[in-house]
């Protein structure tokens, strides 16, 4: 409410709809040119599935979103709010953009409560008690309420990154941004987290999800989107996409990871 | 002239009386120098032109030696007209010298933390200072428990250089009991004694605490 109400304060030309909106994105490393007029539009709800080969560019693109990557030309709307390397306040942006990195990146000196916990009480502002039983109930939604008083050391890799979706879902993000969630599990550990991911999908987040999972990609994906070489080359609803892929690079893509 | 034990012994209850200035002068200083180098060491973080700036004055600190600083801030700063007591100068002295080494030590600690630890501290919308004081600060202490503790002790082993402005610390008192008997090796002696204890005290406690962050957060 308040965060509307803020985001509407702010970016007052209200430039479009789109949960996320990406325009003409283009990105350089020195003269390595990552992001090529990058164009990509999800709707509030919508839950996209990024792929492509290593080096395409997938993780700096959804980097860009938050901000993590800053970007050189093109612009970036967050619920039609302009992000880029000049906005200040970034981080309150930042608060409704929730991400899950590839290796959880959780806080080793904090407990799985207090990683949940921390930034409601300093970001949001909230009462620990309270933060406490938000914190909860999305643990128990990640299936650990019983792993609250451990430190991340103690927990399985799966058990890491769902703590680790739990700690973003704490915010209530507008948009979830998933980096290769499941790039650094052991295969046994992995539908754990993909199931946490289909649940958050079936109850209508906005996700982007970088991940080579097509299983996962078939079942919840709206949109596909394939990358290659810095530049979008293909996106499709999953049907269309894994049946019929238009352009070269990503029939060969398919061919080799299905 | 013989060493006499017995002497060695009757000078402790005396130099004893400023073991307290030395302690809490000691204590004071690791505080000063700790806050002051992580302030540096933030400040060098914080932009590039801060780099240069911060990484001239950490040399600077670093380059010259304590005794010229303490004269210097003893004896020139109230040509200035600003004369302070001389533990204040003290403590100020010995914050300022270490801090410069602790400016570093931190750097090596906060270089030893993950890149996605401050990632997801950014993405979850902390504030700067909040990603310092809860997310960054914590992990580095646990880097750099044993070198700070160094330090620390090294701190505690300058403080003796506070004698020569004046500060009544334990080696001035044995100083005294020196030149009131020109017996020299007993005072000595037992100043050096007293300064082993401490400093052994000291590094117990350092291992303490670095065994309480590093159960608190295996790794």
């Amino acid at each position: 409410m308040q965060v509307d109400a803020l985001i509407g304060s702010r970016c007052a030309s209200q430039r479009s709809e789109a949960a996320v909106d990406i325009v003409s994105l283009n990105k350089w490393y020195g003269t390595f040119h990552v992001l090529r007029d990058v164009d990509l539009r999800v709707e509030p709800g919508q839950q996209i599935v990024i792929c492509g080969p290593s080096g395409s560019g997938k993780s700096t693109l959804i980097r860009c979103i938050n901000q993590l990557e800053r970007h050189q030309r093109g612009q970036i709307f967050i619920h039609g709010c302009e992000v880029s390397p000049k906005t200040r306040a970034l981080h309150e942006l930042r608060r409704d953009v929730g991400m899950v990195f590839q290796h959880f990146n959780l806080f080793p000196h904090l407990t799985v409560l207090q990683n949940c916990t921390l930034a409601l009480r300093r970001a949001r502002g909230i009462a620990r008690q309270e933060a406490e039983d938000v914190a909860r109930h999305y643990l128990e939604r990640v299936r650990i309420p019983e792993q609250m008083g451990k430190y991340p050391s103690q927990l399985s890799g799966g058990q890491q990154q769902r703590v680790a979706i739990a700690r973003a879902l704490c915010m209530r993000p507008k948009v979830m941004l998933f980096d290769e969630p499941t790039s650094a599990l052991d295969p046994e550990m992995i539908n754990e987290v993909l199931d946490v991911m289909i649940e958050l999908a079936r109850d209508g987040m906005t996700m982007l999800c970088v991940t080579h999972e097509m299983g996962f990609a078939r079942k919840v994906a709206d949109s596909i989107v394939f990358m290659d070489g810095g530049r979008i080359v293909e996106q499709a609803p999953p049907l269309e996409f894994f049946a019929n892929p238009q352009n070269e690079r990503t029939r060969t893509f398919l061919g080799q990871i299905l | 002239m013989k060493f006499n034990l017995a002497f060695a012994i009757e000078s402790l209850p005396l130099i004893l009386s400023a073991l307290w200035t030395t302690v809490w002068v000691t204590v004071a200083s690791c505080a000063g120098a700790a806050l002051l180098g992580f302030l540096l060491e933030i400040a060098r973080r914080s932009s590039r032109a801060m780099s240069y700036v911060m990484r001239f004055v950490i040399d600077f600190i670093r380059s010259t030696p304590l005794l010229v600083q303490l004269y210097f801030l003893y004896f020139v700063l109230p040509f200035y007209g600003v004369t302070l007591p001389s533990f204040v100068v003290g403590i100020m002295g010995l914050s300022i010298y270490y801090s410069g080494y602790l400016a570093e030590v931190f750097k090596a600690g906060i270089d030893g933390i993950p890149v996605g630890q401050f990632e997801a501290a950014q993405s979850l919308g902390l504030k700067r200072l909040d990603v310092v004081v809860f997310v960054i600060a914590p992990q580095m202490l646990r880097n750099i428990a044993a070198p700070m503790g160094n330090y620390f002790v090294s701190i505690l082993k300058a403080t003796p250089y506070l004698a020569i402005i004046a500060v009544p610390e334990m080696l001035g008192e044995a100083m005294e009991i020196a030149s009131d008997t020109f017996r020299y090796a007993e005072p000595m002696l037992t100043v050096g004694v007293v300064f082993l204890v401490l400093a052994v005290a000291v590094a117990q406690l350092v291992r303490l605490l670095e065994m309480r962050l590093l159960k608190s957060a295996k790794r």
